[in-house]
């Protein structure tokens, strides 16, 4: 018997019935759809993130006051305050490393501000020149903040766009006064609308000279710094350097924390990561079911259509060739099942994508395969005893039996 | 008991309205044997479904024991045949996976009666029809013999009116076929309406009254109504 | 037809088809298997969290500065221009209703003695602490009450700390050195393990005003304060607003009452128990399609057993029942096995590793009994209805 007359053979038999065979294959379409559409959601969410965190900025080193024996990024690094602070001292020594090129010291507090008779909280990020470009922020309109002096502490600041909205409206703000605590600020510029992002929105925030910052706060001490090595191959050093020469100027007390970017990044990839698998795993549960079920028809098949198995033994077909029709009518069912499947996820994560349009959602290519090979591996696992059972009966007796 | 009048049923098949029935008119008495022969495609298994209320007439009306029931629908057809039509079929129709004795208990258990009072009943169809020791068999586990007198038992255990036979010989050998023929002419001794359909002239011949059909209509009566 | 009839009849077409059945029965069963096992391990790890949260007691107000903005978090813990101080922490004492008050402050610094040298978490505290979050001293006593602006140099140590740097020794009544400055210690923590990542045991505890000096804060991170037990929350949260409002001219803190916090924590956790059960239902559906293909096969299967039951006397309705019948036990009793497998599993992992919380809820395990029971039945309509429909002459004649 030539393949192709296997095949014809199989998916005539599945033609017969026709509501039984519509049915094992939405059975198992519903477990690959489920496959692909969970999966897809689960790599959107680490696409996500990953999009966040480098559009936050590359070859980062981020140096934090505090530190704990036990490691990781424990709350008190995050919250805790610490005798010795971080200083604008501290951050520009750290430009003493070859490997380090850019600096941004960062503090943060909040405040009243108002222009005229309007006023509300923002929260107030002191820095300087180089954040712009180390976080890869965008300026709306005018100029970030002057470059020179980390010291100077000169009364301008940017205004995220929610805020620059919020006091002015339509009107120009550029070159306007406003109020920030008890000291005057000029708005030199306005940054670009930007939304939500890690949980950092730059458009409710109003950004000054980092030395202004600790006048309006009344401290000295940094939130942290932002460091920004040369090179990708750079980073180690970079982080081996800011750690010694902070440790040489606190008096040999290693009493900061030094993370590399993209080992939080790292960190984060490896649980989304983890995550996808488990609801993907989840989700092909609903595989194996369906291979129950295709086993459970294909067995009732087999008593169904004795007599024609013991036409076809009498008519010389051999057992192998008997098992070959019932294997290809379980191939034929979860391939269709599949791509069946495969359709109704895209479908499913093409809507998802249009109702979140900044989640990059797209089932990955290892959970497209998993899924069709799963699929196609449990029709077949699960017809090896049926199609058994139909080679192996008696010709006289199947014949006999009416 | 039956009185069928200009009675015709009328089926599609295709475009086509093929008649199966042509306005028959029969009136059978409570306690007649009646044999209905004809060729295959004569009609004779229509009327019998129709009589059996399994179907409904296309014209003409239907009386069964005085009240008609040309027009009843579902739930009476239902209730009517359930008092009053047992059937026995060539083919025995017995549920494969229930054993001999729940195969004749059936009609009582669709009909709701009370558990103790179906188990008196089938144990006295069993006895009677010797087939005591096979109450727990299934279906499969029987002789054809035996498969139709349970049939038979099931047929009778409402103590119907009406016995209704399609071939009841059919798919057995000659000498079981007579023992079947005999048991169900026992029931006519017991003032039960019989109604044979059959295509062989030597089981329809032992009827008082023989209707004999052709394209849908009665084309010869022999034998009398004993009583009418 | 009656009832036990019914569930005769009906158990008779599944002991019949014994193989079939079980098939039939295990996809569902496998379904309520995922939705069971994920939900008792969701509902677990809920009723672990919340307990860890709700054993320093649910009538616990925390006073923050800074006003929340409409999302994110509340930006006065980074060190903002306005404070709360331990004047208003000591003001909110006179307030009716309100049982203790504790000033805190959270910082990081290096804890010296004998020339060890350890980098801890440094909590500045009021003597009030241990009775609002129901913390218990080992040996020695927490911290006294003491002037609260000049208290004296005084520590408490945890569990893990006092092991570290005296290892076995009894540290009451010696000195040693918190960033920099001389503490005698006075008592030792009962050890308090791991609460959502923060070690509680490496920890040294000094009063609140203490710690504002060593970190060279003006104001307090938050003031914790327990209110009554038959107290209404809202009350208490109206007298301490007005009372710190009139303090500070103006609404620039923020209260966030335990109770709440739990309420909300506990919400997303069932949120995501339902999820997680959502996805193992998605198997349950596919059960649900299982049933429905092999009640239409064994419909056309029997189609001559309905003729002859319809010959019989019953009715649409008594066929209908029938084969509903038999649908909804096949899923009832994989649901059954699932239930019975499902909450097996979840046990045998709490076995296997004791750390995973695991709790069935018996609410979840009835609805999802409960849905299999109706899948069986949403499944069984379309066969059923077929098998009450089918004309009975043409039944008989099928073969």
């Amino acid at each position: 018997m030539r393949l192709i007359d296997v095949v014809q053979f199989a998916s005539g038999s599945l033609r017969g019935s026709r509501v039984r065979t519509l049915l094992m294959i939405l059975a198992m379409s519903i477990g690959v759809a489920a496959v692909v559409v969970l999966t897809g959601l689960g790599e959107g969410a680490r696409r996500y993130v990953i999009n966040q965190f480098s559009s936050l900025g590359t070859n980062l080193v981020i140096v934090l006051p505090g530190r704990t024996e036990t490691a990781g990024i424990g709350p008190g690094m995050l919250l805790g305050q610490i005798p010795r602070e971080l200083t604008l001292d501290d951050a520009q020594a750290l430009l003493r490393s070859r490997a380090i090129g850019r600096i941004a010291p960062l503090t943060i507090g909040s405040s009243q501000i108002s222009h005229e008779a309007r006023n509300r909280e923002v929260v107030v990020l002191g820095s300087t020149a180089n954040l712009l470009e180390i976080r890869h922020m965008n300026l709306g309109q005018g100029q970030f903040l002057p470059a020179g002096d980390i010291r100077s502490s000169e009364s301008v600041c940017v205004l995220g766009a929610k805020i620059k909205h919020e006091l002015f409206g339509q009107q120009p703000s550029i070159g306007a006064w406003v109020r920030l605590g008890d000291r005057r600020f000029r708005v030199v510029g306005i940054m670009a609308a930007q939304g939500e992002s890690m949980g950092f929105n730059t458009d409710e925030l109003v950004i000054i000279p980092v030395a202004s910052a600790h006048m309006l706060f009344n401290t000295s001490g940094l939130f942290r710094i932002l460091v920004e090595a040369k090179s990708r191959d750079a980073i180690e050093q970079a982080k081996r350097d800011a750690e010694q020469i902070l440790q040489v100027r606190h008096h040999g007390e290693r009493d900061v924390t030094v993370i590399r970017q993209d080992a939080v990044l790292a960190t984060f990839d490896r649980i989304l990561h983890a995550l996808t698998l488990a609801v993907g795993g989840i989700a092909a549960i609903s595989l194996a079911v369906a291979g129950i079920l295709i086993m459970n028809v294909m067995l009732i098949t087999v008593s169904q259509r004795v007599r024609e198995i013991g036409l076809l033994k009498a008519l010389g077909a051999p057992a192998a060739q008997i098992k070959n029709l019932f294997f290809a009518e379980a191939i034929l069912l979860s391939g269709v099942g599949s791509v069946a499947g495969l359709a109704l996820g895209e479908i499913g994560v093409r809507m998802i994508g249009q109702i979140y349009p900044s989640l990059p959602v797209a089932a990955p290519w290892w959970a497209v395969l998993a899924a069709l090979g799963t699929s196609f591996g449990t029709g077949i696992l699960f017809s090896v005893w049926p199609a058994r059972r139909a080679a192996r009966l008696d010709p006289v007796m199947a014949l006999a039996r009416s | 008991m039956i009185q069928l009048e200009n009675v015709s049923r009328v089926f599609a098949v295709g475009d086509q309205q093929v008649a199966a029935l042509r306005g028959i008119d029969l009136n059978i008495a409570a306690g007649d044997y009646v044999s209905i022969m004809g060729p295959s495609g004569s009609g004779k298994s229509t009327l019998l479904n129709l009589i059996g209320l399994l179907d409904r007439p296309s014209s003409g009306t239907y009386r069964l024991d005085g009240g008609n029931v040309t027009d009843l629908d579902d739930v009476q057809q239902a209730r009517v045949r359930s008092k009053k039509i047992g059937f026995v079929f060539q083919a025995f129709h017995l549920v494969p996976r229930l054993t001999a004795a729940t195969n004749i208990e059936l009609p009582l258990i669709l009909a709701g009666i009370p558990a103790a009072e179906r188990k008196a009943r089938v144990a006295q169809l069993l006895e009677n029809y010797g087939l005591a020791d096979r109450a727990d068999h299934r279906p499969d586990q029987l002789s054809g013999g035996q498969r139709q007198r349970v049939a038979i038992a099931r047929a009778t255990s409402m103590h119907p009116a009406v016995l209704l036979a399609d071939e009841p010989t059919g798919n057995l050998d000659q000498a079981t076929g007579k023992e079947v023929m005999n048991l169900l002419e026992q029931l006519v001794a017991q003032q039960v309406t019989l109604i044979i359909v059959t295509h062989d002239p030597a089981i329809g011949g032992r009827a008082q009254r023989q209707l004999h059909m052709v394209d849908g209509q009665i084309i010869n009566q022999t034998g009398s109504a004993v009583n009418t | 037809m009656l009832f036990p009839d019914l569930i005769h009849l009906t158990t008779s077409s599944f002991v019949a088809y014994r193989l079939r059945s079980f098939l039939t029965g295990l996809g569902i069963a496998i379904g309520i298997t995922a939705v069971i096992l994920l939900t008792s391990i969701g509902e677990g790890l809920r009723q672990f969290v919340l307990a860890e949260f709700s054993q320093f007691g649910t009538n616990i107000i925390n006073i923050q500065p800074g006003r929340t903005q409409t999302h994110g978090a509340n930006v006065g813990i980074f060190g903002s221009v306005k404070t709360i101080s331990i004047e208003d922490a000591q003001a909110l004492r006179h307030l009716p209703n309100i049982e203790y008050v504790d000033p805190s402050m959270m910082g990081n610094a290096e804890v010296r003695f004998n020339g060890r040298t350890r980098r801890t978490m440094v909590h500045g505290h009021g003597h009030e602490m241990p009775n609002i979050f129901s913390m218990k001293v080992q040996t020695g006593s927490f911290l006294p009450d003491d002037d609260p602006i000049q208290p004296r140099a005084l520590v408490v140590l945890g569990s893990k700390v006092s092991q570290e740097l005296f290892a076995g020794q009894n540290p009451l009544g010696s000195y040693l050195r918190v960033g920099g400055q001389r503490y005698r210690v006075v008592g030792v923590m009962e050890p308090k393990g791991q609460i959502l990542g923060f070690d509680l045991d490496d920890t040294v505890f000094i009063p609140a005003a203490r710690a504002l000096e060593l970190f060279n804060r003006p104001g307090l991170m938050e003031i914790h304060v327990s209110y009554k037990a038959n107290v209404e929350l809202q009350s208490v949260v109206n007298s301490i607003t007005a009372l710190l409002k009139e303090r500070h001219g103006r609404e620039d803190f923020t209260l966030v009452p335990q109770e709440k916090a739990l309420e909300v924590l506990g919400s997303v956790l069932d949120v995501i128990t339902f999820a997680v059960g959502a996805l193992g239902g998605i198997s349950l559906l596919v059960g649900g399609v299982g049933i429905l293909t092999i009640m239409t096969m064994a419909v056309t299967e029997r189609t001559s057993e309905i003729g002859l039951l319809r010959a019989l006397g019953a009715r649409e309705r008594q066929v209908l029942m029938l084969f509903l019948g038999e649908a909804m036990l096949l899923s009832a009793l994989g649901g059954l096995a699932g239930l019975l497998l499902g909450a097996g599993i979840a046990q045998a992992l709490h076995l296997m590793f004791p750390a995973l919380p695991v709790h069935t809820p018996w609410l979840f395990a009835a609805l999802a009994e409960l849905s299999a029971i109706t899948i069986g039945l949403a499944a069984g309509v379309t066969p059923a209805i077929r098998a009450a429909r089918l004309d009975p002459v043409e039944a008989l004649r099928a073969e």
